[in-house]
């Protein structure tokens, strides 16, 4: 029963020690600032078409499907307030390389939407290099996942 | 109410340690033998073997001498009078350390004595006063004094390791430890990724990247105070944080508008300076120890290639030649050496090269290796690498002759930079 009785007590501390592990953390996931500009995750728009674009190996160039999906997004992308594109890589490299690499890869998507008549000053890039994987393991099926860019509509 | 206590430590050690435990994996034939005898005080028995231990275990941390055993010595020496050369010839020992404690009004005093055995000469006697709580410090130190006397180089006892710990996906720390991985601390925890931690020469600060405003931004962190502070400068997008060797500059890239090139900001001053500018990526600074070039990754040849730059006059030379990937260069402490990332047919070593010849050491046989930071005395290179999705550090010994990793129970560990030597 006396152990019945600090259950509570021990999950109350369960969630303390969980909060504290928050609060010294910054950022929630809910909120991303891209250049200043706060999104709310719940204002993305559902397009239902492909996410996601992807490259080769150390390659930023955009291949025929890539902008077969991009074209798709053209009109979608005038009607939106922000588009979001973030840069990923696969693990194999450096790090800092592959920060600037992800940037490149978002860049060039930017540069194939303001050709088709998307308002530059609406498409917000970011890079996270090889930092934030979809897949995990280190087989070139997990590597072709993880060279991408990500595209949210807001 | 045990119970609950046991649950609460278990939570609390769930939150993060990573606890780096070094772990030989390959130790060279033709290593040094050294002994270390049990060091003679009035504070009992105990006390003795501990001393020698702790010792003991600093000396033979990265696997560079084969150590004799206690119960194999036929004498415990404690100064030049009880020492017996033949005790330890017979043993073919290369190397006896020994000495005695003193114990004054709660301080300790460590008389130490380096015996070379083949010399038939005491190398190295010395002594060292401190408080008694403060033994871990005062046998890191003689630890140092001795890896000198035989090795010739400076010992790095008494350095830290900065390492990016990565416990479960969307969970990034940045953390400290001892070289020996005691002594582990969260310096900042975030729910977006932590990049490239970098020493400030004095050992104090440390500078890194944090997404936390969801873009790539440079903290430079106060270890004594924990407070933080950015650069104010334009472009959305810092990375690569490198401190000169002076203190005074901190180099780093800003990408504006999705081209990165490389900059100088003074931190006394405040200002900026452009050094690179070119349309393709310019990224991963390193400074020479002089501080008046920089190595830096560029792909404006076509594939990632390492280039230096001249700070005074901005002129460019291409440094690596072979292979279709050579990234994120670092000099030794020399100057004249590198440690850098080869890749080739997507697999990726830890490689070094002298300046002067073309020639590349492949020094690793892992295959996704990368981040490599080199010991202050420049003798070893601690690298991550991966196996079976899980990421982890090794190292090496430039001379090749010893191998280690520092494995973790859950999680990644990647990024480990090498302080400084400490005071």
């Amino acid at each position: 029963m006396k152990f019945l009785k600090s259950v509570p007590i021990i999950f109350l501390l369960f969630l303390i020690s969980c909060s504290t592990q928050v609060s010294d953390s910054v950022s929630e996931t809910i909120y991303t600032e891209v250049e200043g500009i706060n999104f709310d995750e719940k204002d993305k728009i559902d397009t239902s078409l492909e996410d996601k674009v992807f490259f080769d190996f150390d390659k930023s160039t955009l291949n025929n499907d890539t902008k077969k999906i991009l074209s798709q997004y053209v009109s979608e992308s005038k009607k939106a307030n922000i588009i979001r594109l973030e840069g990923h890589c696969d693990e194999r490299g450096t790090r800092e390389y592959n920060l600037a690499l992800g940037e490149k890869r978002a860049i060039e998507v930017k540069n194939y939407l303001i050709i088709q008549g998307v308002s530059s000053s609406k498409i917000k890039i970011i890079s996270y290099g090889e930092e934030k994987p979809i897949s995990f393991g280190s087989t070139e099926s997990d590597w072709k996942q993880n060279r991408r860019v990500e595209i949210t509509l807001f | 109410m045990k119970i609950f206590f046991i649950v609460l430590i278990y939570f609390f050690c769930l939150n993060f340690e990573a606890k780096l435990k070094i772990e030989i994996i390959k130790g060279s034939e033709d290593l040094p033998d050294i002994a270390v005898v049990p060091f003679k005080s009035s504070l009992g028995r105990k006390f003795e073997y501990k001393v020698r231990d702790l010792i003991n275990e600093k000396l033979t941390l990265f696997g560079e001498f084969n150590s004799l055993e206690l119960e194999k010595m036929l004498s415990f020496p404690f100064d030049e009078e009880s020492f017996y050369r033949r005790d330890w010839e017979l043993l073919s020992v290369d190397y006896a350390v020994f000495g005695e404690i003193y114990e004054t009004e709660g301080n300790l005093t460590l008389y130490y004595l380096v015996a070379d055995i083949g010399l038939k000469r005491i190398i190295l006697r010395g002594d060292i006063t401190g408080e008694n709580k403060n033994i871990g410090l005062i046998t890191k130190k003689i630890s140092d004094r001795v890896y000198e006397s035989i090795t010739g180089l400076k010992g790095i006892f008494n350095t830290k390791l900065a390492y990016i710990l990565n416990p479960e996906p969307n969970k990034y720390s940045i953390c400290v430890s001892d070289i020996d991985g005691d002594n582990e601390e969260v310096l900042f925890s975030s729910n977006s990724p932590l990049m490239s931690p970098d020493w400030s020469p004095d050992g104090n600060k440390l500078a890194y990247v944090s997404f936390e405003k969801g873009f790539a931004e440079i903290y430079i962190q106060n270890l004594l105070t924990g407070v933080r502070e950015t650069i104010p400068t334009l472009g959305m997008s810092k990375s690569a944080p490198v401190w000169s060797p002076d203190s005074k500059n901190l180099a780093f890239v800003i990408s504006m508008s999705g081209n990165p090139d490389i900059y100088n900001y003074n931190l006394k001053n405040k200002k900026i300076s452009r050094l690179t500018n070119h349309y393709g990526i310019d990224t991963e600074p390193a400074w020479s120890p002089d501080g008046k070039k920089l190595l830096f990754t560029s792909n404006r040849s076509g594939s990632p290639q390492i280039f230096e730059i001249k700070v005074s006059n901005k002129r460019i030379k291409r440094v690596t030649l072979e292979g279709s990937y050579n990234a994120r260069s670092r000099f030794f402490p020399d100057g004249k050496n590198i440690v850098f990332v080869h890749g080739n047919n997507g697999i990726f070593h830890i490689a070094t090269r002298n300046l002067k010849d073309r020639f590349i050491n492949i020094v690793t046989k892992t295959t996704l290796d990368e981040s490599p930071t080199i010991s202050p005395n420049g003798h070893i290179v601690i690298y991550s690498t991966k196996k079976e999705n899980q990421g982890y550090l090794a190292g090496i010994t430039v001379d090749r002759k010893s191998k280690f990793q520092l494995p973790v129970k859950k999680g990644s560990v990647r990024e480990p930079a090498w302080s400084p030597f400490l005071n």
